[in-house]
C-alpha cells in the first residue's frame, strides 16, 4: 500500500504568560491510501494541534513548530511556501471540521461554497461546477440536491450541514480527507447516518482518512488503526480489533470502560480517577502515572519509550498490560 | 442497584401538557404558524427515582423539562408538583415552591457566569433567598465543593481556571445548595469528553442518595439512560412515543422508534464488519408535524393507516406504554384496504394485541 502522509518527530510549543505548552510532543504518524487512522484522547491532548500541523494550519507565531519528516503523497512538504500549501489544501488534502455551522459561510448558499472548489482547483465554469456540485449532493444523501444548493447554512438542520461539508470534503476526492470531530455536534441517529456516510464515500473514492475523536466508541465504527494520544505523546498505536481486544496501555483500557455500554448492568459507572494534567505543569516521568492504579516509582521518575510489540503496535508504558489485562508483561 | 420504586408516590405528574410556541416572521404582528414543541404529554414521576427523557434534538425533551420546573408555562394541561398545580399558585406560593426544584444545564461553559468567581457563582441562590451572611453561605459553599470533589481553595477562582467536567460540577453545587427535592438534568454530560463522564455521573447518583433526590434526566444516549434511569420516556416530535419502567423497555423495546435509537448505540467491541442500522432523514420540522403518527416518514414499518389514523398510547405490560399500531392494532375505524397483508407483513412481536 502507498504511503500518503509520513510524519516523524512533529513538536508543537506555545509559548503564553502562563508557562510554556508543549501540545504535542514528538509524534509519528504514518497514514496508507485507503486506510482510516484514528487519534483518539480527551480535550487537550493535542490531537487537533497535531491534524492541522499536518495541513500546516497552526500559524506561527504563536505557535513554534518543528518537524523532521512532513511528507505527504511523496512530496516533502515541511517548506512548501502558503501558496503551495494552498494548492495541495483543499484538493488533495481536505478537512471536516467539528462544527458545521461555524465552518460554512453564512452569507454564502451551500452550492456557491461547493462550486468554488471546483472552479478554484479545477478549472471549471460556473455552469458546469453547479452540476457537479449537484451530483456532489446527491451522492452525499441530501434530499432534493438542486433546491438545497440554493439553501443557505442556516436553512439545514445540523445532519444536512455536515453532509453539505462532506460534498465539499469530497469535490476534489482528496488522497487524505482529516475529519476533526465530525459526529460530536450531532444526535446518535444522525451520527450513525453521517458515520456510515463517511466511511462509504472513504471506500468509494479511496481517501485516506484521519479521524480525530475523543470517543472511542466512534473509532470502532469505522476506524482501520488506532493512535491514543495523551498530554501530547502517543501512547498507544494499534489496529483497531486488536486494540479493543487486547489493550496495553492502561490509558486505553480507562478511555474503554468509560464508554457507557448498554451491556451494563451495574448503575455504578467506570471512571478514570483525577484530571488531564495542565499543559503548562506535565508531571514528572509517564504523564500518566498520578492517574494510573499500576504505576511504580520508575513511572514516576522516566518517561518511558514507546516500544514495538507483535510488529505492528507500539505503546509508552513501563509495564504494558497483558493479554487479560491485569497481570504485567 | 435499580431501586424498587413501584409503590413509592408520585412527585410530580403531567397532564395532558402541551407547549406551543409563535413563529413570527416578515411583517410584525403576524403570525406564521405554531411550533408545538410538545403535545398532548401525560406522565408521573415517582418520589426518589430518576425519570429519563430520550429522544433527538427538536423532539422537545428540553421544552417538556423546562415546562416542569415552570420555566415555560404549557399552553394548556396541568403540572401538579406535590399535590399542588404549578401553574395555578399564586405568585408567592410559586416562588416557595419552585425552591424545592432546580436544573442542570447542558453546557458548563455558557451556564456560568465568567465575571462571578466560584463563590459567588454557587451562593447566588442563598443570596436571591435572602441570605445575607457571608459566614453562613461560605461554611455552606465549601460544604458543597467537597461534596462536589472540589475544595475550599477553589472558592475564589473564576470559570475560566476549571476544565469542563470541574465546571460541570460547579453547576451541580448551585443546584442543590437550597436543598431541592427534584432536579432536572438537561443532557449534563454531553457537552463533555467521553472519559468525563462517568464522573459526573457517579457523582450525580451518589448525591442523589445522600440527599434523596428525584431526577429527570434529558438525554440521546440510551446506554447512559440505561445504566441510570428506573423510568423512561421516549420522545418524538413533541410526543411519547413509548414510556414506562426502563428496565421493562430495554428488554423489550417495542416501538421502532425506540428500536432504532437501540441499534445506533456504538460501543467498543468490534465485530466483523460493523453494519449501523440508520434511520432514514431528519426529524421533520415540528411547525407541520406530520399527520397520523409523527413517525411514519421515518418509521421502516410504516403500514398505510399510520399516515392518517394518530396511535393511542396503551399499557402493554405492566409499567410500559407504547404509541403504536404496530403493537396496538388500529382502533375501531377504517382500515386501509390491505390492512390484512401489511398486519401479515409485520414482525413477529411476543406483546401484539392481535
Amino acid at each position: 500500500m502507498k504511503q500518503v502522509l509520513k510524519l516523524r518527530n512533529l513538536k508543537v510549543i506555545f509559548p503564553t504568560n502562563y508557562g510554556i505548552i508543549r501540545a504535542v510532543e514528538s509524534v509519528d504518524l504514518d497514514i496508507h491510501e485507503r486506510e482510516c487512522v484514528a487519534l483518539v484522547g480527551e480535550s487537550g491532548c493535542g490531537k487537533s494541534v497535531t491534524s492541522q500541523s499536518v495541513m500546516r494550519l497552526i500559524d506561527s507565531p504563536p505557535a513554534i513548530t518543528r518537524v523532521d519528516t512532513l511528507e505527504f503523497d511523496g512530496r516533502d512538504i515541511k517548506d512548501y511556501t502558503p501558496k503551495q500549501m494552498q494548492e495541495i489544501r483543499g484538493k488533495e488534502m481536505g478537512m471536516i471540521f467539528q462544527d458545521a455551522l461555524t465552518s460554512l459561510n453564512p452569507v454564502m448558499t451551500c452550492g456557491k461554497q461547493i462550486d468554488e472548489m471546483y472552479i478554484r482547483h479545477q478549472g471549471l465554469s460556473k455552469e458546469e461546477a453547479r452540476e457537479h456540485t449537484v451530483k456532489a449532493l446527491e451522492l452525499v444523501g441530501l434530499p432534493e440536491p438542486r433546491k438545497r444548493a440554493n439553501s443557505f447554512p442556516h436553512e439545514l438542520s445540523g445532519g444536512m450541514r455536515q453532509r453539505v461539508l462532506l460534498a465539499m470534503a469530497f469535490a476534489c476526492l482528496p488522497k487524505l480527507l482529516i475529519a476533526d470531530e465530525p459526529t460530536t455536534a450531532l444526535d446518535v441517529t444522525i451520527q450513525a447516518q453521517v458515520l456510515s456516510m463517511l466511511r462509504n464515500m472513504q471506500r468509494g473514492c479511496g481517501t485516506a482518512l484521519l479521524l480525530v475523536t475523543h470517543d472511542l466508541s466512534v473509532v470502532s465504527a469505522i476506524a482501520d488503526t488506532v493512535y491514543v494520544m495523551y498530554a501530547g505523546k502517543i501512547v498507544e498505536k494499534a489496529p483497531v480489533r486488536e486494540l479493543f481486544s487486547t489493550p496495553h496501555h492502561p490509558y486505553t483500557v480507562g478511555l474503554m470502560s468509560a464508554v457507557p455500554r448498554l451491556s451494563d448492568t451495574e448503575r455504578v459507572f467506570t471512571q478514570i480517577p483525577g484530571t488531564v494534567p495542565h499543559p503548562t505543569q506535565k508531571p514528572s516521568g509517564c504523564y500518566f502515572h498520578p492517574r494510573c492504579q499500576y504505576a511504580t516509582a520508575e513511572c514516576k521518575k522516566e518517561m518511558p519509550p514507546l516500544k514495538t510489540i507483535d510488529s505492528n503496535r507500539e505503546v509508552r508504558c513501563h509495564h504494558p498490560l497483558s493479554i487479560r489485562g491485569v497481570s504485567h508483561a | 442497584m435499580h431501586k424498587d420504586v413501584k409503590n413509592r408516590t408520585p412527585i410530580l405528574s403531567m397532564r395532558n401538557v402541551s407547549v406551543n410556541f409563535p413563529v413570527k416572521g416578515g411583517l410584525p404582528f403576524i403570525k406564521k404558524g405554531v411550533i408545538q414543541a410538545v403535545s398532548d404529554v401525560s406522565l408521573t414521576i415517582k418520589r426518589g427515582e430518576t425519570f429519563g427523557i430520550v429522544g433527538e434534538s427538536g423532539c422537545g425533551k428540553t421544552t417538556l423539562g423546562n415546562a416542569m420546573i415552570g420555566m415555560v408555562r404549557p399552553t394548556s394541561g396541568e403540572v401538579i408538583f406535590n399535590g399542588k398545580n404549578l401553574y395555578a399558585l399564586s405568585r408567592e406560593e410559586f416562588k416557595t415552591t419552585r425552591r424545592a426544584m432546580q436544573m442542570i444545564f447542558q453546557d458548563p461553559f455558557s451556564s456560568l457566569n465568567p465575571r462571578f468567581n466560584v463563590y459567588q457563582i454557587i451562593s447566588e441562590p442563598m443570596f436571591i433567598r435572602g441570605e445575607d451572611d457571608d459566614e453562613t453561605m461560605k461554611e455552606r459553599v465549601v460544604e458543597l465543593l467537597e461534596l462536589v470533589g472540589l475544595s475550599a481553595d477553589d472558592l475564589y477562582r473564576y470559570p475560566s481556571d476549571f476544565s469542563g467536567g470541574q465546571r460541570q460540577r460547579l453547576g451541580i453545587a448551585r443546584s442543590i445548595i437550597l436543598n431541592p427535592s427534584f432536579l432536572v438534568c438537561d443532557e449534563p454530560v454531553s457537552a463533555l469528553d467521553v472519559s468525563i463522564h462517568a464522573q459526573i455521573l457517579n457523582l450525580l447518583n451518589t448525591i442523589q442518595q445522600q440527599m434523596k433526590l428525584t431526577y429527570v434526566f434529558i438525554s440521546h444516549n440510551l446506554a447512559v439512560v440505561k445504566n441510570m434511569c428506573d423510568s423512561m420516556a421516549v420522545m418524538y416530535l413533541g410526543k411519547i412515543m413509548e414510556s414506562g419502567s426502563s428496565e421493562r423497555i430495554f428488554k423489550n423495546p417495542l416501538h421502532p422508534y425506540t428500536q432504532a435509537l437501540l441499534s445506533v448505540v456504538l460501543d467498543t467491541v468490534v465485530e466483523k464488519e460493523r453494519e449501523l442500522v440508520v434511520l432514514k432523514g431528519d426529524i421533520p420540522s415540528p411547525i407541520n408535524p406530520p399527520s397520523g403518527c409523527r413517525f411514519w416518514q421515518r418509521c421502516p414499518q410504516a403500514m398505510q393507516g399510520c399516515k392518517t389514523i394518530p396511535p393511542e398510547s396503551i399499557e402493554i405490560e405492566e409499567d410500559h406504554f407504547v404509541a403504536c399500531h404496530l403493537v396496538n392494532g388500529f382502533p375501531d375505524v377504517e382500515l386501509p384496504s390491505n390492512y390484512d397483508q401489511l398486519v401479515a407483513e409485520k414482525p413477529t412481536r411476543t406483546h401484539s394485541m392481535h
